[in-house]
């Protein structure tokens, strides 16, 4: 019985150790580096936001963005798309790093990239594109 | 060829309007042709003799089908309407009305064929017209709009080979071709060569880029996968201003060049061979460079940069001023050793506002698309009074030098062996263990310890606006994190330096200093009467301070029941001055400073 209990004692500890990891991450920590980036995210927005609500560019499913149908916007503005796209993904990376660093694990990184994908796509405005298990659902 | 046409059915009706002397139409129809490459559907040629024009009977050849490719699942609907020569040579077709349509793409254009053999062997020549022509792939990303442009086609067979030649005359449009923007017309293209199976021999290629420069090239290119095998390449002159938005820019999306004003000129030469790069030399001519956040900027660059793949090339660059990270650079001349993917200088001399950054024994290499390099820094003698002002410090006296023996720079980390001597307020200021992450970055980070020794304290409070202190501070911050310049993690604490010298404190510093330990009541002076002296004699004094999550855990020279001694007092008259918060918000202590230091303190001395 002992042996039991011991074993789903251990079972259950595996089961929410990732959890353990998501709580106790503070998503919301801020340092100077993440106010840094979170202002040039910030900056950027103003340039992305019609780029979202007319589907030219879609939520991913692992926390970054990526140009859906460029073909929705006139050819001179697409190359400034794909390189605020790319700045954005830099920015995005790095904010999940620091963040992971500032919660003094850098090795959870992944796990807050992906928490804060499904935090990306809940605040999306409707209309806004996402990535679902089979694609791009609209919002 | 036509061995490989599998008709799967075939309706064929040759309608003939039987007038009394001729066979006026001929329509010829199949339902559907299938091919290894691709499928036809709703195939319609269409021949009429009888089409009245110019009050002379002219032969019209009208072709409909709809197209696919095995590989797509879209159709392509294709139209064609010619007229045919009158004679039976077969030489000449005029089609002014042509069209290619799908679901990406709207071409209409018009092809002339003037010749289709000479002396038996097929000898084509013929002009294409684009006529507002768009096209786009489906993720848009290589696109054209309201493309109007005349390509001039010869073709002619040689043995195994053809022998082609083009003009290209792009009249009107824009073109997106990741990472490519072309926003109008004007650009010319003339080419010849051959082409032998898969390989695209271009023996010459003029190419005009209206407001750029112009390229001359030859080369061979691989269709199957459209591979650059071979090339030469001169651009002899470009105008950087426009050729770096076209041209350099998309290549450089990644580096800290990408987003920068661009003015002067520049020639390049470029060697490719087996689909490797074997050489280029880029020259640079009165170049104006200036990142658009201010990071860098350099004035009447010239440079000189060979390189290849085999031997070593000696590269030379100068430029008149520029700045970095705020700080002016005057005039600079960099040669270098290159020796295919590393780069050998024995001294390069930056000036730096009245000194210099002696650079020496650089060694630099490119390994897996990263940078590693390390070098030793001299910085000659600079004044602080230049250096506060262009950081835009208060105004402080003295001279900055340093002497690092190895600067390293690997993977977007720079760490440095050695000290950084700053010769500031009569002491100095010594920092080591100095390494900084992604210095150019978004979010730069610097690692460091700082020792302060025999800080004039006179100079200091002046500097600042602090109140009067008479005295010699020594400090140590140790294990100090600053990221995006602003610190974030230090261990530091200030105090008196040890050894004999007038020690004394004013009352406007008394105050300020009771200001910083916050509130009121944080505050104490012994005696009362004492406010009616200007200045108090003090023993020693120390505040120290332990930053971690943005809390300062503070203390003072020596701990009390309820606080900690800030300035201890000695002869006559003395102070003591107390500090009781622990703990306090690094902003709320900035704020503090800021305050004390605008002068606008109000602190209350009881």
């Amino acid at each position: 019985m002992k042996k039991i209990l011991l074993s789903l004692l251990l079972l259950l500890s595996t089961v929410f150790a990732s959890q353990f990891v998501a709580a106790a991450a503070d998503l919301e920590v801020n340092t100077p580096a993440i106010s840094a980036i979170k202002g040039s995210m910030q900056a950027r927005h103003g340039q992305l936001g019609a780029h979202y609500a007319s589907g030219a560019i879609g939520l991913t499913k692992d926390g970054l963005i990526a140009v859906r149908d460029a073909n929705v916007v006139p050819l001179k503005d697409r190359a400034a798309l794909n390189s605020a796209v790319a700045a954005e993904n830099a920015d995005r990376a790095n904010l999940y790093k620091e963040i992971a660093t500032a919660n003094g694990h850098p090795e959870w990184q992944l796990e807050i990239q992906s928490t804060f994908a499904g935090r990306w796509i809940d605040k999306a405005q409707g209309g806004w594109y996402y990535q679902g298990a089979s694609g791009w659902v609209q919002k | 060829m036509n061995y490989f046409i599998r008709i799967v059915s075939f309706l064929c009706g040759v309608s003939y309007s039987v007038a009394v002397h001729a066979v006026s139409e001929i329509s010829i129809r199949a339902a559907s042709i299938t091919h290894s490459q691709g499928d036809a559907q709703n195939v319609v040629l269409h021949l009429n003799f009888d089409q009245p024009k110019f009050n002379k009977s002219t032969p019209t050849l009208t072709l409909s089908s709809a197209l696919k490719q095995k590989s797509t699942k879209d159709w392509t609907q294709f139209k064609l309407k010619c007229d045919l020569p009158e004679n039976t040579s077969l030489g000449e077709f005029n089609c002014a009305d042509g069209l290619l349509k799908n679901a990406q793409a709207n071409i209409p254009f018009s092809l002339e064929i003037n010749r289709l053999f000479n002396q038996g062997v097929l000898d084509v020549h013929a002009t294409l017209q684009l006529r507002n022509a768009s096209l786009s792939d489906e993720a848009g990303l290589h696109a054209a709009e309201n493309l109007n442009g005349k390509i001039d086609v010869s073709l002619r067979q040689e043995g195994r080979a053809w022998a082609w030649q083009t003009a290209l005359d792009w009249q009107s449009g824009e073109v997106f071709w990741q990472p490519f923007y072309v926003a109008n017309g004007g650009h010319q293209l003339s080419a010849s060569g051959t082409l032998e199976d898969d390989l695209l021999n271009i023996k010459s290629a003029h190419l005009k880029i209206k407001n750029v420069g112009e390229l001359d090239a030859d080369g061979r290119v691989r269709l199957s996968d459209t591979k650059l095998m071979d090339l030469n390449a001169n651009l002899p002159s470009l105008d950087l201003s426009t050729a770096y938005p076209l041209l350099f820019k998309p290549f450089l999306e990644k580096t800290a060049f990408n987003n920068a004003d661009v003015a002067g000129n520049a020639a390049l030469m470029l060697q490719v061979k087996n689909a490797e790069l074997k050489a280029f030399e880029l020259r640079l001519k009165d170049v104006d460079i200036a990142d658009k956040n201010q990071k860098f900027a350099f004035y009447k660059l010239n440079a000189k940069l060979p390189w290849s793949y085999d031997t070593p090339k000696s590269v030379s660059m100068s430029y008149e001023n520029g700045n970095l990270l705020n700080l002016p650079l005057g005039k600079t001349n960099i040669q270098a050793e290159v020796n295919r993917f590393s780069l050998t200088s024995p001294n390069i001399r930056l000036p730096i506002l009245d000194g210099a950054l002696n650079l020496s024994d650089i060694a630099a290499a490119r390994i897996g698309g990263q940078w590693y390099w390390h070098l030793s820094a001299k910085l000659e003698p600079i004044s602080m009074a230049d250096f506060s002002a262009q950081l835009k410090l208060p105004r402080m006296l003295g001279k900055v030098s340093a002497e690092i023996p190895l600067v390293t720079y690997s993977g977007g980390t720079l760490t440095t062996d050695g000290s950084v001597v700053l010769n500031v307020f009569n002491g100095t200021a010594t920092v080591t263990q100095l390494v900084m992450h992604s210095p150019m970055g978004i979010a730069p980070k610097l690692n460091a310890d700082i020792a302060l020794r025999n800080l004039d304290l006179g100079d200091l409070t002046r500097t600042f606006s602090f109140g009067a202190i008479e005295g010699k501070l020594d400090g140590d911050i140790e294990d100090l994190e600053l990221q995006s310049w602003k610190p974030v993690r230090f261990d530091a604490v200030m105090q008196s330096s040890p050894g004999k010298y007038p020690k004394k404190i004013s009352q406007r510093a008394v105050e300020n200093i009771s200001a910083l330990g916050g509130g009121g009541a944080a505050a104490a002076v012994q005696r009362s009467f004492l406010r009616f002296f200007e200045q108090f004699n003090y023993g020693k004094m120390g505040l120290s301070c332990r930053l971690r999550n943005d809390i300062c855990q503070m203390g003072g020279i020596e701990s009390t029941p309820h606080g900690y001694v800030i300035v201890k007092g000695s002869g006559i008259p003395a102070i003591t001055v107390m500090g009781y918060n622990q703990t306090v918000g690094w902003s709320e202590l900035l704020e503090r400073v800021k305050r004390v230091t605008d002068g606008n303190s109000r602190a209350i001395v009881k």
